[in-house]
């Protein structure tokens, strides 16, 4: 591989500094990559095709007709994050991830948040995932989210921000797990003394986590993945998971609510089950509650939560925390339940429900990235620069008719990291998702998934936008 | 103990690759008679068809979707027809589903072969066998069948999810070897023709793969009445519904460990019950009887064990009635309901 040719832009660049050289924490890997022949490269390229092919590390596209499993497309250059930035990552999320349980547990119970004006009403009531059924109920040590996905980004200045948190159902940490696995066999000579740590005590952590909100201090409880069934795009995940954590992954007719328990349908007769590591958003949990036409869901599921038979990991309604109106206000928030700083940065946000914002929105549309609040995946969103006038009209409509349902931010030319495409190695944007584990203490992931847009220019990571991944290696020392 | 739904999963995949392997079978040998009997100048494609549509309990659904039926529609209606739920297509798909709904349980070799038979059904290369070979491209969706069966034997570890998959196979494979004989009891009777008579009876042997064991056990002659005896009654012919039957019996002892002899629900009762009928009688029981009739009153029996799997180790009926009254039951249960009908369809 030539590394020689490979030029940074007038942005961040992950490799090499504004002067052109690599930045010393990536002078190990860039030199072995830069030792392989042409040869062996493409040989090692078919080699990790093959094996994603074959283990059947696939997602689902929605909307495309053809064929509904695709091959997650990989990049071998790994991204590499020095002891030093880690720790201020970690450090980061840790505060982020305590806020926003803390607000949680708040916005069910006192609400003194907003009694103390820190954020407006209308901010949680008018989230659509705000739970109204769920103010004054209790769960298990008092954790709303277990299991939080942070979408990171670094701008000109390389510095990391927050570019929205995941705290319902997030996804891609089987992919951080099998792209180690996968680099560990095709690349095994690039993590010769590298100092990489290791990302695989990911399910037995996840497993502790589930295990520590067993209801009535249960030492030995029965858990359960719930997957909405093998056509959901993120089946491959569930599977993955349930398989490394050894338990049983169910759909919701495995599962029945009597008397307030939950049980699962076993040719033995029904067993109990004590939580349940649900992939299924709330809408769709209990027909009985939200959603009435679901049958991905569990009727009575919601009873037994309220009683506090079963748990779930996430608890319901934390929707109304990873909110992109709510996002505005995560600083405000860990200064207040904390008394801190926010030690991580995050983007300027408009919110088009404040009449100034707003009139600075529809002002401003093309230089603008407008998100609906409650969307995810790159669904619902514009980016100003790069839309047509259609697309922008369209926007400037939704807009101003609910305006509580969109934000905006500045377009964040976000870092780029070298990536391998036809005829070498060109820059492409990446951005990161750790995943942080909420239990008996919190742990990150040392890692996490990294995204890549694989078109020019592109800055859409997701997967179902045409998006790739990568390795993502955080270095020991 | 294993998830209902998985052990569901389980039986359904082998009892449709089953299937799909037996439909394969009475369409490969009914092609072969078919131009045995045009090159002769007797009966007409649809004499001939119509007991093989009955036999398979297929007849109003095909009249449904060819009102005037054509040269080589049933042929197709058996064979690649999605509208056909039964159809050869519909049984591998089917199977496909449940495989892939059980992935993580079953071996990758497994897998591997039920998405290649998949795949070929279809491909560019089948189509061009079937139309080439006919017989070659049914032959190649036999030995699938069975080279899974055997992959199936030499990988899975022998739990309670290879019981289910047994179970699926065994009470699929009894139905279809009652239907091949059945076939010849609807059709018209070939008064005095004794030599048609045993060509034709020869022809269910060999849908059956069962004419190298019928010449070792009763000679050359083939009589009615010992193919019955064979494809019904032999304790030692891995196709026959008497050895089916106790396959299944002791694999369902097996299940919940009730000793054999005894039973612990509706299914080992009704297994148990058709095991000692089986044993207990012959031939001439059939004869006075009548073939159809009493081949009739076995697939009512096959069907009731099948539906008591479903409820004694899916539905749980016993333990779920406890808490709800009739007719209170939740609505997640309709959904089995509906999903078992239609992988039932035949």
């Amino acid at each position: 591989m030539i590394l020689s040719d490979y030029k940074g832009a007038n942005l961040f660049d992950e490799l090499v500094d504004s002067s052109g050289q690599i930045r010393p924490y990536y002078r190990g890997v860039a030199e072995k990559l830069a030792g392989l022949g042409p040869e062996e490269m493409s040989q090692k390229l078919r080699s990790l095709e093959l094996l994603f092919l074959k283990q059947g590390i696939t997602f689902t596209v929605y909307g495309d007709e053809q064929g509904t499993e695709r091959v997650f497309p990989f990049d071998p250059f790994p991204r590499v994050i020095p002891a030093s930035e880690w720790e201020q990552i970690e450090a980061g999320l840790v505060q982020r991830i305590t806020a926003l349980n803390l607000f949680l547990y708040d916005v069910y119970h006192e609400q003194r948040i907003i009694k103390d004006g820190i954020v407006p009403p209308e901010v949680v009531f008018g989230a659509a995932h705000f739970r109204p059924e769920f103010v004054g109920v209790s769960v298990p040590k008092d954790a709303y989210i277990h299991v939080c996905g942070t979408d990171l980004i670094r701008d000109r200045d390389g510095r990391y921000l927050v570019l929205e948190d995941n705290g319902r159902c997030p996804s891609g940490v089987s992919y951080v797990l099998e792209n180690r696995a996968a680099m560990k066999r095709v690349f095994p000579q690039l993590f010769n003394a590298s100092g990489v740590r290791p990302v695989d005590t990911y399910p037995a952590d996840l497993l502790a986590t589930l295990r520590h909100i067993a209801p009535h201090e249960n030492p030995n409880p029965n858990v359960v993945l719930l997957t909405p069934g093998v056509h959901n795009s993120a089946y491959f995940e569930h599977s993955f998971l349930a398989r490394q954590m050894s338990i049983e992954i169910v759909e919701g007719r495995d599962l029945i609510a009597l008397d307030g328990f939950v049980y699962m349908r076993t040719t033995r007769g029904l067993r109990q089950v004590d939580v349940i590591y649900r992939r299924i958003d709330d809408d769709f949990l209990d027909p009985q509650v939200f959603r009435k036409d679901s049958c991905l869901g569990v009727p009575g599921l919601v009873d037994a939560v309220r009683r506090g038979n079963v748990a779930l990991a996430n608890a319901i309604g934390t929707g109304v925390a990873d909110d992109k109106v709510t996002y505005a206000f995560v600083p405000a928030m860990i200064k207040y339940y904390l008394c801190q700083e926010p030690i991580l940065d995050q983007v300027p946000t408009y919110l088009a429900w404040r009449d100034e914002d707003k009139k600075y929105i529809l002002e401003n549309l093309p230089q603008l990235v407008v998100k609906a609040a409650n969307e995810s995946g790159g669904y619902g969103m514009l980016i100003g620069p790069t839309a047509t006038a259609a697309q922008l009209e369209d926007f400037r409509q939704k807009v101003a008719a609910q305006p509580r349902n969109y934000i905006a931010q500045p377009v964040v030319n976000f870092s780029q990291h070298p990536t391998l495409v036809e005829g070498g190695l060109e820059g492409r944007h990446v951005d990161l998702r750790p995943f942080v584990l909420w239990g008996d203490n919190v742990k990150v992931l040392p890692g996490g998934l990294t995204r890549v847009a694989l078109k020019r220019g592109s800055l859409v990571v997701n997967s179902s936008q045409g998006g790739g991944s990568k390795d993502t290696w955080v270095l020991a020392s | 103990m294993m998830l209902s739904r998985v052990a569901d999963h389980q039986y359904w995949m082998s009892r449709q690759m089953e299937r799909a392997e037996n439909l394969a079978r009475l369409v490969r040998v009914s092609e072969e008679m078919l131009l045995d009997d045009e090159s002769l100048g007797r009966g007409t494609a649809e004499e001939y068809w119509n007991p093989v549509l009955a036999a398979t309990a297929m007849e109003s659904v095909f009249q449904g979707l060819y009102p005037e039926p054509r040269q080589g529609d049933v042929a197709r209606f058996l064979t690649l027809d999605l509208r056909n739920p039964d159809s050869i297509l519909a049984c591998i798909r089917q199977a496909r589903e449940n495989a892939r709904s059980v992935r993580d349980k079953i071996s990758d070799e497994m897998w591997t072969e039920i998405n290649a038979l998949n795949l070929f059904v279809t491909s560019a290369e089948g189509m061009e066998l079937l139309e080439r070979s006919p017989q070659a491209y049914y032959e190649k969706i036999i030995a699938s069948s069975m080279l899974f069966d055997g992959i199936t034997d030499a990988t899975l570890t022998r739990d309670e999810g290879w019981n289910f998959l047994q179970l699926g196979r065994l009470l699929e494979r009894a139905d279809m070897t009652s239907r091949f004989l059945d076939i010849r009891a609807q059709a018209q009777p070939v008064a005095g023709d004794s030599a048609l008579e045993s060509l034709q009876w020869g022809a269910v042997l060999r849908a059956c793969s069962a004419h190298a064991g019928y010449r070792r056990v009763h000679g050359g002659e083939i009589t009615v009445e010992r193919v019955v005896d064979l494809l019904l009654f032999s304790n030692e012919f891995p196709r026959s519904v008497r050895h089916c039957i106790r396959r299944a019996d002791e694999v369902l002892h097996d299940i919940s460990g009730t000793p054999t002899g005894r039973y612990s629900n509706t299914c080992e009762k009704i297994t148990g019950a058709l095991l000692a009928r089986l044993s207990f009688a012959g031939p001439p029981e059939v004869m006075a009887r009548g073939l159809h009739a009493y081949i009739d009153e076995l697939q009512t029996q096959l069907n009731g064990a099948g539906q008591a799997v479903f409820e004694s180790y899916v539905l749980l009926p016993g333990e779920i009635d406890r808490h709800f009254p009739r007719g209170t039951r939740p609505d997640s249960l309709s959904d089995w309901h509906r999903e078992q009908q239609q992988q039932q369809q035949q």
